[in-house]
């Protein structure tokens, strides 16, 4: 039974570990993933603690239908304090590894404590293992999971790893499983890495019952059948989300050059067909890989055409990546985009914050805050292939004055390059945006703007805002579990109702993040695929769980309010630059350059934009200031956190 | 027992609104309906005479790989010079 599945305690400064049930009533509340990672941290988490200290908590998860009958649920969800912004921290990945650890047993883990040395965890059917890793220290993530299964003679063994950026406490070191499964945002691996832990290995045969097995498959037809036959996953199958980039890039939704242009012109060389072109067997359907129970199929292969690295094998490129080591430095050439997307896989790097944070570094050049004498010479120039990747590995090992100082991450930088750098500098709450330009879509800025983990578009976007879809369809997505009686607008230009757009977003996403299921099965970016009047059925025939679509909404909504607890506990306040629910002033005073005639010009309106947060606030149930009314509170049922449930 | 599992759902019932063999001009407020012929590989909006290169996914299904620069540079130029006059 999937919930039989259970969660450890593991202190690596004893060695010892304690096993628990996760009772019902836990479930009912949090269901699992991320919702229930939330509870655990703000529950397991003192106020001020160093996210590189002993005492953070590091959580793993899967979700409560991860390794069901259920598609796509291949999640693992990884949580502490962020060593990048002081606030939560939470990455998301697929793969096999949560399936993996279910199968021996667990849903959860919380990881305190340091162990005096390197050491790995290897959880197998139920026990857990603390093992030196001494011999896999200072490798990569790929080599790291190579050895690993040597070590233990089982090529079956899925990994969670770091690479060196993790071991060096790179503020945005990711964590890695498989080649490209990357929990990329808030500096999980540096979390990791503080712990002297470099890996949690798993190895799990045991069966996971399903409540209701032949109606479980039967409607598992149908569920498949609802996200494979969607456009966006038809396209996702065939160029995985690179398909975004020439889509995106066409109206001028593409940070460039840091944020001067919202438009990288003709970078029809790392579209994906392009790459298609120069890379053999790397997409279409039959080169197209996949992770655990997903049948859309979205991880390109490749293999580096050409250069120093020529026949590396990676998998990828994402959209992120073209715009990190394409985009956002004005460097769109596949190879570029190739090779830096394979370093920051094997060093264990956010591919996101890698590429802004050099993309600011080289705004500050061109400003000459920073000169060659910070760069040891390094001509670090917009357009400058070989500067960018030779910052990629500076970064990792932390190398001369302005690596070490981005290492830290951007606030912690602006303040060592000093003069008016964080003026440049495109966060918000310490994260640097996706390589995107949201000047002329406000409700993917409000996203931006208000998401739990600082400037992300995996929190509250709402994506198929850019799809123009008829007011008729946009009620029917955003009128449903929760009645919605307000206006709604066709076009991603506007201001109006597109509070409630990112609200409702909000919930969607946390449904499916503790679900354990990926968000390309959920309205993200297609209007058509499986929400909250879905997820019942799925979640009864797998689980026995009878929740109604209202029930789901409301512990999504429970568990984003837990994220805003512990943000709130942290520093959170509503308009700070550093911390706080702000964008940049140059959304506010730059208009865009570049794109289709209707963009260019356009930049937020601050005035509406405001009143847009205080529309969300509302919505959400918070006052003025951003925090939770009590009345929420109780209606959420957490008036008493932290609780210490469990 | 709340699970029906014999009516669709919201996002199920959408699924007769999709079309294939077009899509929708990338400029926000015109968003025409584009539909290139089989095999095409560009196309222009015939509202605001903005150009895009296409890919197909399927022999019926066509997706904008990019603009054509030469053309919507030149239609995006001066779309601003007239935008930051008008300010």
């Amino acid at each position: 039974m999937a919930l039989d599945r259970k969660i450890a305690y593991i202190d690596l400064t004893t060695g010892e570990v304690e096993v628990k049930p996760i009772p019902l009533d836990v479930r009912r509340k949090f269901l699992g993933g991320r919702g229930l990672d939330a509870y655990l941290l703000l529950n397991h988490s003192k106020k001020g603690c160093d996210p590189l200290g002993s005492a953070n908590p590091l959580i793993v998860s899967g979700g409560i239908l991860t390794a069901t009958c259920a598609s796509a649920t291949a999640r693992t969800h990884i949580m502490a304090k962020s060593p990048l912004t002081g606030l939560l921290g939470s990455a998301n990945m697929g793969g096999f590894f949560a399936p993996e650890m279910a199968w021996a047993g667990f849903h959860h883990l919380v990881i305190k404590g340091k162990a005096k040395k390197p050491v790995y965890l290897f959880i197998k059917n139920g026990t857990i293992e603390i093992r030196d890793a001494q011999n896999v220290w200072g490798k990569t993530t790929t080599d790291t999971q190579w050895a690993i299964q040597e070590d233990l003679n089982d090529r079956e063994i899925k990994s969670l790893v770091i690479g060196p950026a993790g071991e060096n406490l790179v503020a945005f070191a990711n964590v890695m499983t498989g080649i490209k499964n990357a929990g990329g945002r808030t500096g999980m691996g540096a979390v990791m890495g503080s712990k002297n832990l470099k890996a949690i290995a798993c190895r799990g045969t045991m069966d996971i019952k399903i409540a209701h097995p032949v109606e479980a498959l039967e409607y598992n037809k149908r569920f498949i059948d609802q996200i494979t036959s969607a456009k966006v996953n038809k396209t996702q199958g065939t160029l995985g989300t690179p398909m975004i980039w020439g889509a995106t890039n066409s109206w001028g939704g593409v940070r460039t050059r840091n944020f001067q242009y919202n438009q990288c012109e003709y970078a029809d060389d790392i579209e994906p067909e392009a790459i298609d072109e120069i890379c053999e067997d790397t997409m279409g359907p039959y080169h197209m890989a996949g992770c655990f129970g997903c049948q859309v199929h979205c991880r390109a292969q490749y293999r580096i055409p050409s250069g120093p690295l020529k026949g590396k094998y990676d998998e990828g490129p994402e959209y992120t990546s073209q715009g990190a080591f394409g985009g956002e430095p004005d460097t769109p050439r596949a190879e570029t985009v190739l090779v830096g997307n394979h370093l920051v896989d094997q060093y264990g790097m956010d591919n996101l914050e890698v590429g802004s944070l050099i993309s600011w570094a080289m705004e500050l050049y061109e400003k000459g805050i920073i000169t060659s004498k910070d760069t040891d010479g390094l001509d670090l120039r917009f357009g400058n292939d070989e500067a960018l990747l030779e910052m990629v590995e500076r970064i990792c090992y932390r190398k001369g004055k302005v690596a070490d100082a981005l290492a830290q991450g951007g606030i912690p930088a602006s303040k060592i390059f000093g003069k008016n750098s964080f003026e440049y500098l495109i966060q918000v709450k310490g994260m640097s945006n996706l390589h995107s330009d949201e000047r002329a879509t406000p409700g993917l800025a409000l996203n931006i703007a208000t998401a739990s983990r600082g400037s992300d578009h995996l929190r509250s976007r709402p994506a198929i805002d850019l799809y123009h879809l008829p007011e008729k369809v946009l009620h029917k997505i955003y009128g449903s579990p929760v009645p919605y009686k307000g206006k709604l607008s066709s076009e991603h230009t506007e201001y109006v109702g597109k509070a409630w757009q990112v609200f409702w977003q909000e919930n969607c996403y946390m449904g499916v993040d503790c679900l354990g299921i990926c968000k390309y099965h959920t309205t993200f970016l297609g209007a058509t695929l499986p929400n909250f009047e879905d997820w019942p059925k799925v979640l009864y025939y797998n689980t026995g769980l009878e929740y109604t679509p209202e029930e789901l909404w409301d512990i999504s909504e429970r568990c984003n309010m837990i994220e805003r607890l512990f943000n709130i506990r942290e520093g959170l306040t509503r308009d700070d630059l550093e911390k706080g629910d702000m964008l940049n002033h140059r959304y506010f005073d730059e208009p865009c350059r570049r794109g289709a005639p209707d963009v260019v010009g356009m930049m937020i309106d601050k005035k509406k934009f405001v009143k847009m947060i205080d529309e969300f606030y509302e919505h959400k149930g918070l006052d003025k200031d951003g925090n939770p009314k009590p009345e929420t509170l109780k209606r959420l049922g957490i008036e008493n956190e932290p609780s210490h449930m469990l | 027992m709340a699970i029906d599992d014999k009516q669709l759902s919201g996002a199920e019932s959408l699924r007769k609104t999709r079309t294939y063999g077009k899509f929708r001009c990338h400029n926000p407020t015109c968003m025409g309906r584009l539909e290139p012929k089989p095999g095409d590989k560009h196309v222009k909006c015939p509202v605001c005479t903005c150009e895009f290169r296409v890919a197909w996914i399927r022999p019926d299904f066509p997706r904008i790989r990019g603009p054509v620069w030469e053309v919507n540079k030149k239609i995006a130029e001066a779309a601003f010079k007239k935008k930051m006059e008008g300010k």
